[in-house]
């Protein structure tokens, strides 16, 4: 019955990848909706189905289609990777409903069509990857996930811009894949299967080289710092549905190949895998969000708060591997816990920021935050969304953001219960760089609302935007509800699922909290004198929009204080008369943040393996001799290597 | 008819010989002796099939000899010689990365790891020529690959592909389906035929790379020829 149920989940998946069909028609629009509602359906069985297996702690098995013998697609769906599917289908259902108005705004029919079908190809490939049994399984979805994803990042390739992050996230992916196809290798050899069980390693330095590969291959894909740089390219750069899925779900499907690994595959690691994690988190976290602070393309700002995030998340992880090693086990399973409702949480918070973004930017036409202002009176409801979102991301309570957070936190805490003394330290400073992060992420998202919602419009575009229709609102308000109900329930829903953190009960917290509201909304309206001026005039009486705190404006505190971090970059280019520099002639100056992690990572990475292409491409223009003699030498080295083989 | 051991003993020589003739090949420079080396070499093989066909009794093995003789024998030489006189050139002078010595030297190198490796897979299995064979016939396309980046002329170059043609066949004479092998050898000599006659045709009297240039038509009309 389950399994049935499952089988006709992903088949009702895969019948939109026949939406491009549509084209024959007059008018595909029912159909459109017809697929839409697909995935949707498609979406609530998976969820039951998840929720099934969550529940009862069975174990789901459904052999889907062999590639060859010994090479089989079968799904396997446990606890934790129902726990993902969850997140999956969640997120899946909301954008379904989101993109039945979304996809109508897009000019032509054709592309309408293969936005939808490449939209579901993508969910069912996350859905495949995240149940499947064995690597080959795991290797075959990852790579139709990225295909997938690539040609939705590819989506609107005529813009400036977008075809750079194409290629710069194909790259990327695929480098992803190599070293994943490593760790397969190193498992393979190891155990002689391609299962995801648990690995008995020959030796450690095994399990630690696996671990690194996969460390690599997830890291790249979940946009951990210093592999980040295709993120904030292409997240911005496909549709709002689809940046929604790939910031919410994709990366998280990254993790969910690291969390696999960590418990299932590899066995418990040395306290060293811990520390890497912990760093690589902690680093992306506060440069996830430093980088969001000076943006001002509100989707990009996104794509680097899910760098932030994903490091929150890694943080997490590498608690919990280093509370592991210490045999602090309930300590680890708080950290384990917190990583994995902050990655619901996440997913759920940033879909429906990047929905509502979405929106915003089918109203007024442009990412720039400086052309916005005023939009919470044209867009109420999308103003009201995206305000619980910001809430929710910025962890304040009663929000599902801060219970993961906190539990994160109450894990750090812990830190005086590891022998070591220098680890102490390492869990001091990551903690207080953590802290600093939520911090300023809460200012980020103060600066996102507040100017692209508040004030007045700064703008033609902004003066004329319009309030998104009813679909586009009600696929991110099932977010929105269940960010408030995750915060608010989470005591009770961990209970459930068999757990006891020690989260305080939000309930109460939530209730205290809105009697305080009341009381200050009532005391305000009713006490002393009251003047209305617009928000950011100062009080003043409106000046217009020219007055107003603009982004760079807000930022630029702060930005100023991680000086070190930006690195100003100063050009000066002057043209001159005379041969002595006296008479100035004309001259550019140009002043920009340094791109650091690509002059001094990419760039030197990307020189590297141009030489090494012109190198072959030397031995690739010869004559037909020279051609011979290679398969010669090449045959000949076989066979040599072949003998000291057998 | 012949006694089994004997045939045995027959073939040993005769692969032994097949191979002298792929290193005379190497050595040579002029065409006359190429061509009757080539000749020769596939008469050997057409020999070997018909030994073979003394200890297995398969008819098949006959009407492979019955083809090698007719084409890689008499019609193959026979147009190579055609050629040979239309192009009026009777030796190779130039040689490419490496000279008939050093052309030899590598190609005993290369005998002496391919013979380390099949003797050490084959020994345990049956009957002990299989592993000399194994090796031979590999050696022998080796041996055409030397042939043909060793030389410039296409024609040597034909005779290169011939010979890595003939250790090809020489493999499958013992390890392959036969059936599928005659199929496989007139379909091969159809190509060198083809080859062949195409170099009559168009009189390609050097090497491939300026017979390139030659078709190029556009090079003619921007007037970059370079011939």
């Amino acid at each position: 019955m389950i399994a049935t149920l499952a089988y006709l989940a992903l088949g009702l998946l895969l019948l939109p990848a026949l939406a491009p069909l549509l084209a024959f028609l007059k008018d595909g629009r029912a159909g459109r909706k017809a697929f839409l509602t697909a995935i949707g359906i498609a979406a609530l069985l998976l969820t039951a189905l998840a929720a099934y297996v969550l529940y009862t702690g069975t174990q789901l098995l459904l052999p889907l289609y062999d590639l060859a013998p010994g090479l089989g697609l079968t799904l396997l769906v446990d606890r934790l990777s129902a726990f993902f599917i969850l997140i999956i289908a969640v997120v899946a259902f909301a954008v379904a409903i989101y993109s039945a108005g979304y996809v109508e705004h897009l000019k032509s029919p054709v592309r309408k069509n293969l936005l939808i079908a490449l939209m579901s190809i993508f969910v069912l490939s996350m859905v495949l990857v995240i149940s499947a049994k064995g690597m080959v399984g795991f290797l075959f979805s990852w790579e139709l996930m990225s295909l997938a994803s690539f040609l939705l990042v590819n989506f609107e390739y005529e813009k400036k811009g977008t075809r750079k992050a194409g290629l710069y996230y194909l790259a990327m992916t695929q480098l992803s894949t190599v070293f994943l196809i490593a760790a397969t290798g190193v498992i393979y050899a190891q155990t002689g299967s391609f299962d995801l069980q648990r690995v008995a390693f020959s030796s450690p330095f095994w399990a630690s080289l696996a671990f690194l590969f996969a460390f690599l291959g997830f890291g790249i894909k979940a946009g951990i710092v210093p592999f980040h740089k295709w993120l904030p390219y292409a997240h911005p750069a496909a549709p709002s549905n689809i940046s929604a899925l790939m910031s919410g779900l994709m990366i998280k499907v990254a993790i969910y190949g690291l969390v696999r690994f960590l418990l299932t595959v590899l066995p418990p690691g040395p306290v060293w895998w811990g520390i890497l994690l912990l760093t690589a988190g902690t680093v992306s976290a506060i440069l996830g969000v430093i980088y969001a602070l000076k943006e001002h393309d509100l989707k990009r700002l996104l794509a680097y708060h899910s760098i932030e995030n994903i490091g929150i998340i890694v943080m997490g992880l590498g608690l919990f591997e280093i509370f592991s090693a210490a045999g602090l086990h309930a300590v680890a399973l708080l950290a384990l816990g917190g990583a994995l409702f902050h990655t619901l949480n996440h997913a759920l918070f940033k879909s429906l920021l990047f929905l509502t973004s979405g929106s915003v930017l089918n109203a007024t036409k442009t990412m720039n935050i400086e052309r916005m202002g005023g939009l919470s009176a044209r867009m109420p409801g999308t103003a009201a969304l995206f305000l619980i979102g910001a809430v929710s991301i910025s962890a304040l309570p009663p929000f599902n953001g801060f219970v993961s957070e906190l539990m994160l936190f109450e894990a750090f805490f812990q830190a005086y219960l590891l022998a070591s003394p220098y680890l102490q330290m390492l869990l001091v400073i990551a903690f207080s760089v953590f802290a600093l992060t939520s911090a300023l992420a809460a200012a980020c998202f103060v600066k996102a609302y507040g100017v692209v919602f508040l004030g007045v419009p700064r703008s033609k575009e902004a003066k004329e935007a319009k309030e998104a229709p009813r679909s586009m609102l009600a696929g991110p308000a099932v977010l929105a509800a269940l960010c408030i109900v995750l915060g608010l329930f989470s005591f009770q829903l961990f209970a459930i699922a068999g757990f006891s953190f020690p989260v305080p009960d939000l309930l109460v917290v939530g209730l205290l909290l809105l009697a305080v509201y009341a009381l200050t909304a009532f005391a305000l309206r009713n006490v002393g004198k009251r003047r209305t001026c617009e928000t950011w005039s100062c009080g003043y009486p409106s000046a217009g929009s020219v007055a107003e705190y603009t982004a760079s404006g807000f930022s630029e505190p702060i930005i100023r204080i991680f000086d070190a971090i930006f690195l100003p970059k100063l050009t000066v280019e002057r043209e001159y008369h005379d041969g002595q520099k006296a008479l100035f002639k004309r001259g550019t100056a140009e002043m920009r943040l340094m791109r650091f992690f690509e002059e001094y990572l990419y760039d030197p990475v990307a020189r590297a393996v141009e030489k090494a292409a012109a190198f072959v491409a030397r031995l690739q223009d010869v004559d037909l001799d020279l051609y011979v003699a290679y398969i010669f030498v090449s045959a000949l080295l076989l066979i040599i290597v072949a003998r000291f083989l057998i | 008819m012949i006694d089994p051991v004997f045939a045995l003993d027959l073939i040993k020589i005769l692969l032994v010989l097949i191979v002298l003739s792929a290193a005379l090949i190497i050595t040579r420079r002029d065409f006359i002796a190429l061509t009757s080396l080539y000749a020769a070499q596939s008469f050997l093989i057409v020999l070997l099939s018909v030994g073979l066909f003394a200890i297995d009794r398969n008819p098949l093995l006959l009407i492979i000899a019955a083809i090698t003789l007719l084409s890689k024998v008499v019609i193959i030489p026979f147009i190579l010689t055609k050629v040979q006189r239309r192009l009026k050139m009777k030796r190779e002078i130039e040689f490419s990365h490496l000279s008939p010595i050093g052309a030899i030297l590598l190609a005993v190198v290369a005998f002496f790891f391919i013979y380390a490796l099949f003797s050490g897979i084959l020994s345990g299995l049956d009957k002990g020529v299989l592993s000399t064979v194994v090796s031979l016939a590999i050696c022998l396309v080796f041996m055409g690959l030397i042939i043909i980046f060793t030389r410039k002329q296409t024609i040597t170059n034909v005779i290169g592909y011939l010979t890595m043609e003939n250790g090809v066949l020489l493999f499958s004479l013992f390890v392959a389906e036969l059936s599928l092998l005659i199929e496989v050898l007139i379909l091969l000599d159809l190509i060198m035929l083809i080859v062949l006659v195409a170099l009559m045709a168009f009189g390609i009297d050097s090497s491939i790379e300026e017979f390139h240039s030659q078709l190029n038509v556009l090079d003619r009309w921007l007037g970059r020829e370079q011939r």
